[in-house]
């Protein structure tokens, strides 16, 4: 049955419009969950609010188990979802490079325009700053193209890699997310949050 | 005091579990999920091909981004998406009354500072989704939820680089 | 805060929901049906509607056009396919149909393969067998080689006072038989008769299996 558009149920067009409201549902939770917010966001990595890693993780594992159940009533066919291609160098120097971005600008892409939307002006320049990481990196490419390019792993499962089953891999994130959850809950008593 | 605080968003497991559905929903009508970093790279490239046409044909970046995309640029899913991202915030936003013209900061730092750092945050974002494939959207949070070996990278590369330089950047934010 | 709302807490509520499914769907093997198989009402319904025929017509204007997306099966003995065959078509007896060999004409997004026996029984037993795997793009010569013969290689012309459609097909299997080697040939042969344009349908109608886009590139 799913993915809708890769089996045609739904045409080319009624796909891109349901991605404008893939994209509400998503903005509006990003933004009810409190990612709108730049010192909320960047509280995770002092300790006084976990909300990053509540929220995400939530979301992770949710999405996680609810396509490993649909593929279980064979509502989906994971073969057909999109798997993220696996560049090993190019994904790790680049989550190196969104790291520090992340610690400096209190944002990443998604969050930025939520907070844009609702007038945070520190997003909006963060999307200035967006731009202008793109079009760098767009200039330079042939410099880093071959770095961009190296270690292609295609575009294996995690589960694959570890050669153990999908749904075995789900349970030890879930463990390690719950266990997460719980030091975040810990960490939010121990370090003094104000109103922001 | 503190209830009063937590009331102000939505509790962050049942935000968690709302997120998972839309990923779910992604994945379900489309076969793809969020990303953010992609609607950025699609307007870059439109830009290019508007301003400087000759040089959109030369350049390598934009010379492989149409080998692999056909048409506009900017009709593609993720713009479609993300413009539904600032609907939706926006949409939230009036909903539980938080439309500020607003510099969030550390009472520590002034509103200049912040805005600088929020520039050179944003560039390096720019420039790492670009190598990550994605951003925390596209690649951490789609690719775990698929469970992509690449998208489990990037997710710990963030997050790990983040805490690891979270002292040095402590002033902006506590 | 007392006890009670601890226990309560979304996140403990969470934490045992996703831990319970997770368990779950650790235990359980995965689902390796693989879901895009067709149950037999739905293949029923196909041959009902009979979707899965092209006129010969059709093949015959693909052939003359030489459709690089046509892709031509004879089912029948490689005895007979020697003896005659159409114009670029694979001998894939039915016997060997599931031989792996042939896996890769099948399993590809490209070409539409339509099947042909000297009927049209073996063809649609070979169609209904594909497409209980799965594959697509794979459709059944109308009325086989007998009925092939009859339609494009010698057509017999309709009566002079037929509707103008019949005439204008007329033309067209005329032409298209000689330009394909059959009736009598002329130097005009090459060109069949425009009137009677066959809907030929496109490699995309055929279902072809995409590759999914996604990603943030």
């Amino acid at each position: 049955m799913g993915p809708l558009v890769v089996n045609e149920i739904i045409s080319e067009n009624t796909n891109l419009l349901l991605a404008f409201f893939i994209g509400i549902a998503f903005g509006f939770v990003l933004e009810q969950g409190g990612f709108s917010s730049s010192r909320k966001l960047a509280g995770v990595f002092y300790g006084y609010d976990a909300v990053v890693l509540k929220v995400f993780f939530t979301g992770a594992i949710t999405a996680m188990l609810g396509l490993l159940f649909l593929s279980l009533f064979g509502w989906i066919d994971l073969g057909l979802v999109y798997v993220n291609e696996t560049f090993i160098w190019s994904a790790i120097i680049g989550g190196v490079i969104m790291g520090a971005g992340f610690i400096m600008g209190g944002y990443c892409p998604g969050t930025s325009f939520c907070g844009a939307a609702i007038g945070k002006i520190d997003a909006m320049i963060f999307i200035v700053g967006l731009f202008l990481g793109v079009f760098i990196f767009a200039e330079g490419y042939p410099l880093w193209e071959g770095l961009y390019k190296a270690g292609f792993m295609g575009s294996p499962r995690i589960s694959e890699f570890f050669n153990i089953s999908e749904g075995l891999f789900a349970l030890f994130v879930v463990i390690a997310a719950v266990l997460m959850f719980w030091g975040a809950e810990w960490a939010e008593k121990k370090f003094p949050r104000e109103e922001y | 005091m503190s209830e009063i605080k937590k009331s102000k968003y939505m509790n962050p497991y049942i935000a968690g579990v709302l997120l998972g559905l839309v990923v779910i929903a992604a994945n379900f009508i489309s076969g793809r999920s969020v990303g953010a970093s992609g609607a950025i790279k699609s307007a870059i490239v439109a830009s290019v091909e508007t301003v400087a046409p000759a040089h959109a044909e030369n350049a390598l970046f934009y010379k492989e981004f149409t080998q692999g995309h056909s048409g506009n640029p900017l009709n593609s899913w993720l713009v479609y998406q993300m413009l539904g991202v600032l609907v939706g915030g926006f949409l939230s936003g009036v909903v539980s009354k938080r439309l500020t013209w607003k510099v969030e900061h550390s009472p520590k730092i002034q509103s200049r500072t912040r805005l600088i750092f929020a520039l050179a945050g944003g560039v390096l974002f720019g420039i790492g989704s670009q190598f990550g494939r994605g951003c925390t959207s596209g690649s951490a949070l789609s690719g775990m939820a698929v469970l992509s070996l690449g998208g489990f990278i990037s997710m710990m590369a963030i997050f790990g680089t983040a805490f690891a330089l979270a002292y040095a950047f402590r002033k902006l934010w506590i | 805060m007392n006890m009670k709302q601890i226990t309560l807490s979304p996140r403990m509520t969470l934490t045992a929901v996703l831990l319970l499914l997770a368990v779950i769907i650790a235990a359980v093997p995965k689902n390796t049906t693989t879901p895009y198989k067709l149950s037999a009402t739905q293949i029923l319904d196909e041959l009902k509607s009979g979707t899965q025929y092209l006129e010969p017509e059709q093949i015959a204007q693909m052939l003359v056009e030489k459709d690089p997306y046509l892709q031509l099966i004879d089912i029948r003995s490689l005895n007979e396919f020697e003896k005659f065959s159409l114009q670029g078509a694979v001998n894939i007896p039915l016997d060997n149909l599931l031989s792996p060999d042939f896996v890769e004409t099948f399993d590809q997004d490209t070409k539409i393969n339509v099947f042909y026996g000297n009927g049209t029984t073996q063809a649609n037993e070979a169609w209904m067998l594909l497409r209980q795997l799965g594959y697509k793009n794979i459709y059944v010569l109308r009325g086989g080689l007998n009925y092939w013969a009859e339609a494009i290689l010698n057509p017999t012309a309709p009566p002079s006072t037929s509707p103008n459609d019949d005439l204008a097909r007329y033309d067209f299997r005329r032409g298209a038989g000689q330009a394909l080697g059959g009736g009598e040939m002329s130097s005009t042969a090459s060109k069949p008769a425009a009137g009677a344009k066959a809907k030929v349908p496109g490699p995309a109608p055929a279902g072809k299996k995409k590759k999914v886009a996604g990603g943030c590139s």
